[in-house]
């Protein structure tokens, strides 16, 4: 299949080459581009052509579970062996928030650890056998058509 | 890796982007060339230290916990002390990774991998703690929540069950944020070193290639894990003071604790950020990557913070006095003229006085200044974890009940070992992982 790689040392340049090639017609998914280091303004530049990420939806998701199981957890405890401590109501709300926050957090972070290995499709076997040179250009690679 | 001549040595900004990005890379490796005498000499008298701890812990493990200085009404001592310090160093390493993330503030690249370093290793360190101080450690596991073999469940209400999700989710998000952080700069590794370093290199790099599409989820997860740290940060360090502010005992059982806790807890880790990186700076010729500029600002941050518990330190008093609570007023007024008055005092000078000389800006300019302040906060801020602890426990309700507590030689020993646990791991940090995040500095290029 036919490549064509485009390397550039400023991000400049490089922008204005993306555009040009992205507005003459070049299907997205041929187009594949690396950058040396994360960059925000850049980000909204080829947001605008690529696909955001769904990585959000495994935050949320994760972090909603973390919370119902928190409270899950410490009511379903309690009203599995109804022991009064202290004189306190059985189901505590106050104190048992603390559990259901700390879930919160845990499990969002790690549905989001998930999250990136499934979209990122980490970890690349055939990359750490034989590694991509992650350099300090601004690359364009077009395969297939427009290249 | 070549270190670049002097002759060529120009201010960074003054580069093309490209030769910025290059110079960047060889100016932060500079600390992960071969060690120098110094490094050994370091990491020697570290390990001295660990291996002075793990003596002393292991005789305290065979002849028990006699071996510590609490005692009745003391039962806390050092150990707590040190637990509630080690939390609060790791604090700073998602307040600069984290917090000042959300912030967008540019001068954090320059010490957010070292931070975050030391976070997950405090952690590690202050999880000890609570081993250390249940005395049979063996059954550690008794802290879990897990139902015993009549299916009752541990105390959802106890604070110190919090502790263990709190603490225990810290760890982990931790470890989670500092490694995703670093998965770029492995993949620069890999690309430098030659050999088996570069084959672990490549693998936990997980054949990171740099396109746009791993960009993009890498800055997603990094935006929604600053988000979780931020909150988790805030609520750690609460819930360690809830560990004391749910009890009776005057001097804990106070409204004011969480933020004072989470206030000290941020200056003590910031105190640690100078301590570690000002001579790292030196020693790896870094002064072109951190600059004074840098410094001066995260001073700016240490003196915030050290306003913030100074106005603690006076409202605690002034609660105690204003509530015409017999135990409270003679709590604070036994503190500053009592048995520990000297302790008492020197946190006042350490974290209270010394700190507001950062108002002049000569000093905050001044790296070996920055230096030596930053000792007295970290032993001001343990004397203020041990003031709250152990002074309030002495001093309570009944004076036929008070007591009075001095470390053992065991909890000297083991606090020192603690030290060198922490610092052996940080040196072994530095010569195995970039100590900079070198994509970070590299997108200031342009």
């Amino acid at each position: 299949m036919k490549k064509k790689v485009l390397t550039f040392d400023n991000k400049e340049d490089f922008l204005k080459e993306f555009k040009k090639i992205m507005e003459s017609g070049v299907p997205p998914q041929n187009v594949n581009v690396k950058l040396p280091n994360p960059d925000h303004e850049l980000d909204h530049e080829l947001e605008k052509y690529f696909k955001p990420s769904k990585l959000k939806f495994f935050t949320l998701g994760g972090g909603l579970t973390g919370c119902i199981s928190g409270f899950a957890l410490t009511i379903g405890t309690v009203l599995a062996w109804p022991l009064i401590t202290s004189g306190k109501p059985l189901i505590s709300i106050p104190p048992f928030i603390v559990i259901a926050f700390e879930l919160t957090i845990l499990f969002g972070a790690l549905a989001s650890l998930t999250g990136f290995f499934l979209l990122g499709r980490f970890p690349k076997i055939s990359k750490i056998i034989e590694p991509e040179e992650f350099g300090n250009e601004f690359v364009i690679e077009i395969e297939g058509e427009g290249a | 890796m070549k270190k670049h001549d002097s002759a060529t040595s120009a201010s960074l900004h003054e580069l093309p982007p490209k030769a910025f990005r290059e110079r960047v890379e060889v100016e932060i490796l500079e600390s992960m060339r071969k060690p120098r005498p110094i490094y050994y000499i370091g990491l020697a008298i570290t390990v001295t230290m660990l291996i002075i701890g793990a003596v002393a812990w292991a005789i305290q493990i065979r002849r028990g916990m006699g071996m510590a200085g609490i005692n009745n009404p003391v039962g806390w001592g050092a150990y707590i002390t040190d637990f509630v310090f080690w939390v609060g160093i790791a604090h700073s390493g998602t307040l600069i990774s984290a917090i000042l993330y959300l912030f967008r503030s540019r001068f954090r690249s320059r010490f957010n991998r070292s931070a975050e370093a030391m976070t997950v290793f405090a952690v590690l360190t202050a999880g000890l703690f609570p081993l250390i101080h249940l005395g049979r450690v063996w059954f550690f596991y008794w802290l879990f929540p897990y139902p015993t073999q009549r299916y009752l469940w541990v105390n959802f209400r106890s604070p110190l069950v919090w502790d263990v999700f709190a603490v225990s989710t810290y760890l982990t998000v931790s470890v989670i944020f500092f490694y995703v952080g670093l998965i770029p700069d492995l993949a620069i590794m890999r690309r430098i070193k030659k050999g088996i370093p570069q084959k672990l290199y490549s693998i936990f790099s997980l054949g990171w290639t740099g396109s746009f599409r791993e960009w993009k989820h890498y800055n997603q997860i990094y935006k929604y894990l600053a988000a979780l740290a931020t909150p988790l940060v805030l609520s750690v360090h609460s819930v360690v003071s809830w560990d004391f502010a749910m009890g009776i005992i005057p001097g804990w059982h106070t409204t004011i604790f969480a933020p004072y806790f989470v206030a000290g807890a941020i200056f003590s880790g910031m105190a640690m950020v100078f301590t570690l990186t000002i001579p790292m700076r030196k020693m790896f010729r870094w002064e072109n990557v951190i600059t004074v500029d840098h410094y001066e600002k995260a001073a700016k941050l240490l003196l915030f913070t050290a306003m913030i518990v100074t106005y603690a330190y006076v409202v605690e008093f002034g609660l105690a006095m204003y509530s015409h609570n017999v135990f409270e007023k003679e709590q604070f007024i036994f503190r500053a003229i009592g048995d520990y008055k000297f302790t008492y005092w020197l946190m006042i000078f350490c974290n209270a006085v010394l700190p507001w000389t950062l108002f002049i800006k000569k000093l905050r300019r001044n790296l070996w200044y920055l230096w030596v302040l930053s000792f007295f906060v970290n032993i001001g801020m343990w004397l203020e974890r041990f003031n709250i602890v152990v002074i309030s426990l002495a001093h309570d309700f009944d004076p036929y009940a008070f007591g009075h507590y001095v470390p053992s030689a065991t909890e000297i020993a083991i606090t020192v070992g603690s030290f060198g646990w922490f610092l052996t791991w940080f040196l072994l940090f530095v010569k195995t992982l970039p100590a900079i995040a070198i994509t970070e500095v590299k997108e200031e290029a342009e």
